[in-house]
């Protein structure tokens, strides 16, 4: 499969190149992560690669990294051609890689950390004082404070990241990629790491970084490579960049309006959201100060890049998650202190980011899973048994009305295409009466016939009088569907654009974080 | 004060060591697959095939030392299996280790059938017993408080000495960091080109090597014997030590000598005329009070968290109060 590209490389340029990457194509099945993309990086300069997620980022630089092999093209390192068949040979050509989740171990020092897998001995046993001892020696030189003695799991986690810095360090690393340095580090923490990435450079290395996040890019970096659904839009200095001309190369233009036809229906407040603060899995401010309402008859859509605090807000509303800080309250109960089953009762209907996860149970037939949640209800059951009379036939009319397609009721869930599971969870969330549809990402994963018919579908409940949150990392579909697009970023609302005017750019600043203060309606 | 004195003495904290030495030798060695990532709940058939085999191999070669290289073997061979099925063959750890256990049972019943043509227990037939080791001088550097470290087994001293030695190999040598990172972050390990599957097979022998210790230790050194069943629970005592010691050999150290007071202080108050079978309970009831004590204290710190903002939050925003109805 692998074949490289025709044509020898040019050879006056690659004497001051670290890295040079040709034609490289990578895909997964019919998916095109990588396509053709060119890259080359300049010995001791600090190149961005940046685009939205899955625009290709983390694949190219995993193929750089020898932890994917490309279908296609060749790599260069200081101007010679080499096979990176996996990390170890890219170790030993002087590359080194921060990836975005950290690989530490809690219980072991931070020196011990730095030199597993090269631990310094003496006499067969673990120099512990001569790891200690350069392990400080490295943080001092690049201003990577850490203490080297103490255990990681008691450190946050910007000193973990520095951790990784200096195990790449340690072993030799004359060029640095990091994935999304920046995504888990307060402003401080950032700011710091700016510092040391400049020693980095200082001394003569490269660093490579990967993020979706404009000021940082426009701060710190030399040279920015552009990716946008893994093709390579241009390579720029960064010094003649405007942040509007890198949004723009970042969204495209491509963004389709295909805005569906609505009649105005404001009706009362359904949803009210106020203040309201949650932590992530790690215990850090994952959602902060969300306040919003949402009116029966709207479709409000949440925008962002994923992981901004969306799958937060729909936990958190859901039940899953609990507030930190904060209410909201669905028809004037205070959701924060309910539980999810009592949420639903209160009018609830929850179609998942992660369908696999928590919206279907993959092994049982599609009966079943039209059946869950309402087991406990008249017609279904009577008195502890279940009627699976009725459920089948409830069955069968929903697949006829959502249009699914299966071979009929008793069939297993995890037999059907992506799109068609999820019309079984929007068959079984639409049914059951709630007044409040929490709908995430509705349509990732699925083919374009079926994203159709489930767009179809969300008009329609809109129609029908309810209030929808439409969250989606997909602009064009929250262009298509919503009445209001709230933009997220940092766990944070940077700013509400009407659906009516909805302009990728704008959104798309918000996004990359720069507020917006004459569109800040909700930011206090 | 009189009973006290009768019950706590010289004697008491002897016995203890005594009692102590099987399941800390047991434990040690699960130790080192509990530390690689493993639960290894066949620690009790590994012990018992140690045990029937160094009476075996006593009474084959007529030395006792034979005899404990012949129980090493067999817990071994048993480990290997046991390893082969979990880390090769990825099998449940804990269905693997509880089939390895009966089969452990039925086997020593079955050849001891075969062998002595008996059921019960093998006495006699020429075991040769590990003896006992006087240490020079103890007497006239302790006087009467020498049967503390003179007298004993000679697996007994192995077991207290292995202590230190697995506190030095866990944070002193490759082979222990390696198996740690291994059980406690495995894709750390992987990241680093350490062979999870090879650190995992060491650790399961080193745990046969130990078990199969025990084992022999019990029919050639605690008493010169093999019963059926003769490790009676302590393997599974020691994966309750397990659990809660989270692996650390100083932890273990504590909770075997828990455990062997807790055996000790029991035989001693049978001589009170006190009914043996609550007497009897009470290892298992210092178990279970041990294990509340420390999980509760263990409570995640999430939980803790939770607390904390609920406070917060009740301090900070009058208006949030919990089952608060009416929006602004």
């Amino acid at each position: 499969m692998l074949s490289n590209t025709p044509g020898s490389p040019t050879l006056h340029s690659t004497a001051a190149m670290a890295v040079e990457l040709t034609g490289i194509t990578k895909r997964f099945g019919v998916f095109v992560a990588n396509d053709g993309i060119d890259l080359a990086v300049r010995r001791g300069e600090i190149h961005a690669i940046i685009g939205e997620n899955g625009a290709g980022k983390t694949t190219l630089m995993n193929i750089l990294f020898g932890l994917l092999q490309p279908d296609e093209g060749s790599i260069q390192l200081n101007g010679e051609e080499i096979v990176i068949a996996d990390p170890s040979v890219a170790i030993k050509a002087g590359l080194g890689m921060v990836h975005q989740h950290f690989k530490l171990v809690p219980s072991l020092s931070v020196a011990d950390n730095v030199f597993l897998g090269m631990e310094i001995r003496r006499h067969g046993l673990i120099d512990h004082a001569a790891q200690v001892a350069r392990t400080r020696e490295l943080s001092k030189r690049f201003g990577l404070q850490v203490d080297p003695t103490e255990r990681v799991g008691l450190l946050s986690v910007g000193i973990e990241q520095r951790i990784e810095i200096l195990k790449v360090l340690v072993r030799g690393a004359r060029t640095i990629i990091l994935d999304e340095p920046t995504a888990v580090l307060t402003p401080q923490e950032s700011r710091e790491l700016f510092q040391t990435l400049r020693s980095f450079v200082a001394e003569g290395m490269t660093v490579i970084f990967i993020s979706h996040h404009l000021e940082e890019v426009m701060e710190v970096s030399d040279t920015v490579t552009v990716l946008r659904n893994g093709k390579k839009v241009a390579t720029r200095p960064t010094a003649e960049l405007s942040k509007d001309e890198l949004v723009h190369m970042m969204v495209g233009r491509e963004v389709s309006f295909d805005r569906r036809p609505r009649a105005s229906l404001h009706g009362d407040v359904v949803l009210e959201v106020k203040d309201l603060w949650a932590r992530d899995d790690r215990l850090l401010p994952a959602l902060r100060d969300a306040s919003f309402t949402v009116r029966s008859g709207e479709v409000v859509g949440i925008a962002g890049v994923a992981g901004n605090g969306q799958t937060e807000l729909a936990e958190v509303l859901s039940g899953l998650r609990p507030a930190s800080h904060g209410m909201a309250w669905l028809k004037g109960q205070n959701l924060t202190a309910l539980s999810p089953a009592a949420i639903r009762e209160a009018g609830l209907a929850h179609v998942p980011g992660d369908r696999m996860v928590r919206g279907v149970d993959r092994n049982a037939s599609i009966s079943a899973n039209i059946l869950m949640g309402r087991q406990h209800r008249a017609p279904w059951s009577r008195g502890g048994v279940l009627n699976w009379n009725a459920i089948g036939q409830n069955a069968e009319t929903l697949i006829k009305d959502f249009d699914i397609r299966a071979r009929g009721p008793g069939d297993a869930v995890k037999r059907l295409s992506g799109g068609n599971i999820q019309k079984v969870v929007l068959a079984r969330e639409f049914t059951n009466g709630a007044d409040f549809l929490l709908i995430d990402q509705p349509t990732r994963g699925v083919d374009i016939g079926a994203q159709e018919a489930i767009h179809d579908e969300i008009m329609r409940q809109r129609a029908a009088g309810r209030a929808i949150l439409l969250i989606s990392v997909q602009l064009d579909e929250l262009a298509a569907l919503a009445d209001r697009i709230l933009v997220m970023f940092n766990g944070r609302i940077m700013g509400e654009v009407a659906g009516d005017d909805a302009d990728e750019e704008r959104i798309g600043m918000m996004m990359a974080g720069v507020a917006a203060p004459e569109l800040a309606a909700e930011t206090a | 004060m009189e009973i006290l004195d009768r019950l706590v003495n010289v004697a008491l904290i002897a016995a203890t060591l005594r009692t102590t030495a099987p399941i800390l030798l047991v434990a040690l060695g699960g130790s080192f697959t509990t530390k690689a990532g493993i639960f290894n709940i066949g620690l009790e058939g590994q012990m018992l095939v140690g045990a029937f085999f160094a009476v075996l191999g006593s009474i084959w070669t007529g030395s006792a030392l034979a005899g404990v290289a012949c129980g090493v073997a067999a817990a071994l061979v048993f480990a290997l299996v046991f390893a082969v099925l979990v880390v090769s063959f990825k099998a449940n750890e804990v269905v693997v280790g509880l089939a390895l256990n009966i089969l452990a049972g039925g086997m020593t019943i079955s050849l001891m059938k075969a062998i002595f043509g008996t059921r019960g227990s093998i006495v006699g037939h020429g075991i040769v017993g590990l003896p006992k080791v006087q240490l020079p001088g103890a007497r006239d550097l302790l006087g009467s408080w020498a049967p503390l470290i003179s007298g004993f087994t000679p697996l007994v001293y192995v077991a207290f000495i292995a202590v230190p030695l697995l506190v030095l190999c866990y944070n002193r040598t490759r082979l222990g960091l390696y198996i740690r990172v291994v059980g406690e972050k495995p894709e750390a390990a992987e990241a680093l080109g350490i062979s999870i599957t090879r650190v995992r097979y060491i650790a399961s022998l080193l745990c046969g090597l130990l078990a199969g210790l025990a084992g022999a230790h019990l029919s050639l050194g605690y008493i010169t014997m093999f019963t059926e069943n003769m490790s009676s629970g302590r393997g599974f005592m020691a994966v309750a030590i397990l659990i809660f010691s989270n692996g650390d050999p100083l932890k273990v150290l504590a909770g075997c000598l828990l455990f062997g007071f807790a055996d000790a202080f029991s035989l001693r108050l049978q001589t009170f005329g006190y009914p043996s079978y609550l007497v009897l309970t009470v290892p298992y009831v210092v178990a279970l009070v041990a294990l509340f004590a420390l999980s509760y204290r263990a409570r995640p710190r999430v939980i803790a968290e939770t607390l904390e903002s609920m406070r917060k939050l009740l301090s900070v925003d009058k208006n949030a109060e919990p089952g608060g109805k009416s929006p602004s």
